[in-house]
């Protein structure tokens, strides 16, 4: 390996899809149901299917009854939010039987996040999908218990969503709580009240872009470490009274 | 005269917990029983819930070592292992052979001390309390001595990192280790010695808490629980991941699937853990590199996801990674076995009597931080 390659920076490249290489359980899936479509890739580690939420019920059931796909195990079920791309819901499946593996996903509107559970499937998923439905607010129909089983009853917000705050946590919950009220408001016609926290964010990340400007400015002069701090002081107070 | 009556009665529930040594954390069971037999059981949690998930996501791939040792408290390096792993893949580094063998070395240790934990807290379980608790932290602090020479720390390690670890082992770390190692192999047959063939926990263990093969996969076990029900699977040997599949290592399995069978099953895998130790010891090379040349001191990893699944000693411990090429994570999902198990623990104690609640509990070995995160 060349001194240049040693040093490249490992990781900035973006990861192609890729899709999965043929014969792989993707083809099997394909095969015991020719109807569903399959979206396929081929992921870090195994392969990756995207089914539609309609027929999640129905892939679920031959994923462990069909003898070709015997996934007897539900290793881990996991909530994402993708933001605009709405909430996905992962299930890694293992088989014992054929040792093979898949990664099953599923894509949820964000404002209709429902899908039918696999606790019927596996019973492993009881908590997993309790998990997911309080962390994210995602609705599994037929699920014998939703109820809360890490957080309190009646907490109102779903934390694990990225449109929950997590920096400055006791305020922010508060705030986040708050916040839906003159967004509801806004939306009804009325003006938003000015969102001071946000103000402040703003006020601070332009000071550092001012104070970063100085710094620049002052070293380009060739000023020695006094002179450069009087300097960016200059820049603060004079960005204070124009404000 | 006589008198006729039918006696009536009724179900109590009553709380177990949630402050209650026999609850091994912070963890509620509400039981409800028929005289001594119990009907119905529901286990309570998140009382340890800290949100490490949410925190995850707003640390950056580094800072996010941390929470692994919080979140399994007593496999610290297996944790930190599966989360740098996971971080690895993405990234697709190469982790230097040093790096690799020092890593399966600790886990393999932290292995044999989070047994030894759990033979210390379940012998305590048993009614045995007193000298087998003394004994199995009489090795487990030989152990905790070493990691400590090794991480600075007893119990939060942060040594792994993503590419290696984070700074070489002391110069006499493999005598060190060695010696370890010979004090573990006794220290595991005084255990085996004073507990296996003891009658309390013949008479305790035999028969309770069983669970089926078939029963066992469906709950999604993994570890002991699944091996003490007869699947021989074992994740080091079915998907080899860092250096196993040049070590050799037997995987013991149980045979009826009940509490004994996985106390056995613990028993003889700290014996395995000892022979991979020892065969890392002779492989290892002497020195070189213990971190990927050349890595940035802020990690962005190419976007894309990894569901990345290690052998811990509670069982497969899961981090599904989701990057989108920023400093931090996107997404990160651990999948923690006690809570797998924990969800059965319904199915496993319904029909038993009130005290082998306990015992089937103990035999589970749970850790709360892990299964609230």
């Amino acid at each position: 390996m060349s001194a240049a390659e040693e040093r490249r920076e490992p990781g900035v490249k973006e990861t192609p899809v890729v899709p999965p290489p043929p014969g792989s359980i993707a083809d099997t899936f394909k095969k015991v149901l020719p109807d569903v479509e399959f979206g396929a890739s081929q992921g870090v580690l195994d392969v990756v299917l995207t089914v539609p939420r309609q027929d999640i019920p129905r892939v679920m059931r031959a994923a462990k009854d069909d003898p070709r796909l015997a996934f007897d195990y539900l290793r881990c079920l996991s909530g994402i939010d993708q933001m605009e791309q709405g909430l996905e819901v992962v299930y890694n499946l293992y088989s014992f039987k054929h040792a093979h593996n898949v990664t099953i996903k599923t894509v949820l509107a964000a404002d209709d996040p429902q899908v039918e559970t696999v606790t019927t499937v596996w019973n492993g998923a009881l908590w997993h999908e309790r998990e997911a439905h309080e962390m994210f607010g995602i609705v599994f129909q037929g699920h014998p218990d939703l109820g809360p089983l890490l957080l309190e009853e009646g907490l109102g917000y779903y934390p694990l969503l990225k449109a929950h705050p997590l920096a400055e946590i006791e305020e922010s919950q508060e705030d986040f709580l708050r916040a839906e009220a003159p967004a509801a408001a806004a939306a009804a016609g009325a003006a938003a009240p000015v969102d001071e926290r946000a103000a402040k964010i703003a006020l601070a990340q332009k000071k550092a872009e001012v104070m970063k400007k100085a710094r620049e400015e002052a070293r380009a002069k060739g000023l020695s470490p006094e002179d450069e701090k009087a300097f960016v002081q200059e820049a603060l107070k004079s960005l204070e009274e124009g404000g | 005269m006589t008198i006729e009556r039918e006696l009536e009665t009724i179900d109590v529930s009553f709380n177990v917990g949630p402050q209650h040594p026999a609850t091994h954390g912070v963890f509620r069971m509400v039981l409800t029983v028929d005289g001594e037999l119990v009907v119905d059981l529901e286990p309570v949690i998140g009382y340890l819930h800290r949100g490490a998930e949410k925190l995850s996501e707003n640390c950056d791939y580094r800072q996010a070592i941390g929470f692994q040792d919080r979140t399994e408290y007593l496999a610290q390096f297996n944790a930190e292992q599966c989360y740098v792993i996971a971080v690895e893949k993405l990234m697709g580094l190469e982790v230097p052979e040093r790096a690799e063998y020092i890593r399966v070395i600790l886990t393999e240790l932290n292995r044999i001390a989070s047994h030894l934990m759990f033979m210390g807290a379940f012998s305590a379980d048993l009614g045995i309390f007193g000298t087998l608790f003394m004994y199995a932290f009489r090795e487990r602090e030989h152990i905790q001595e070493l990691f400590e020479e090794v991480s600075g720390d007893r119990m939060m390690y942060s040594y792994f990192r993503v590419g290696g670890l984070a700074w070489d082992v002391p110069d006499d770390f493999v005598e060190r280790t060695r010696v370890v190692v010979q004090q573990t192999r006794q220290g595991i047959a005084d255990i085996d010695g004073l507990l296996t063939q003891n009658e309390v926990l013949l008479a305790r263990s035999r028969g309770i808490g069983v669970m089926s093969a078939e029963q066992a996969i469906d709950w999604g076990f993994s570890g002991p629980m699944l091996r003490a029900s007869g699947v021989r699977h074992d994740l080091r040997r079915a998907e080899p991941y860092s250096i196993y599949d040049r070590l050799e290592f037997d995987i013991p399995v149980g045979e009826q699937g009940d509490v004994y069978d996985r106390y056995l099953v613990r028993l003889e895998e700290m014996r395995q853990s000892v022979r991979i130790v020892e065969q890392c010891l002779d492989q290892m090379p002497k020195d070189g590199p213990i971190v990927t040349a050349g890595l940035k001191r802020v990690l962005r990893p190419p976007a894309g996801e990894v569901y990345m699944r290690t052998e811990n000693p509670r069982g497969e411990y899961g981090i599904y990674l989701v990057s989108k090429g920023a400093d931090k994570p996107y997404r990160l999902k651990i999948r923690a076995p006690s809570f797998c198990h924990l969800s059965a623990l319904r199915n496993m104690v319904i029909g038993h009597y009130m005290a082998d609640a306990v015992i089937i509990l103990g035999s589970v070995d749970i850790v709360l931080c892990e299964v609230d995160r």
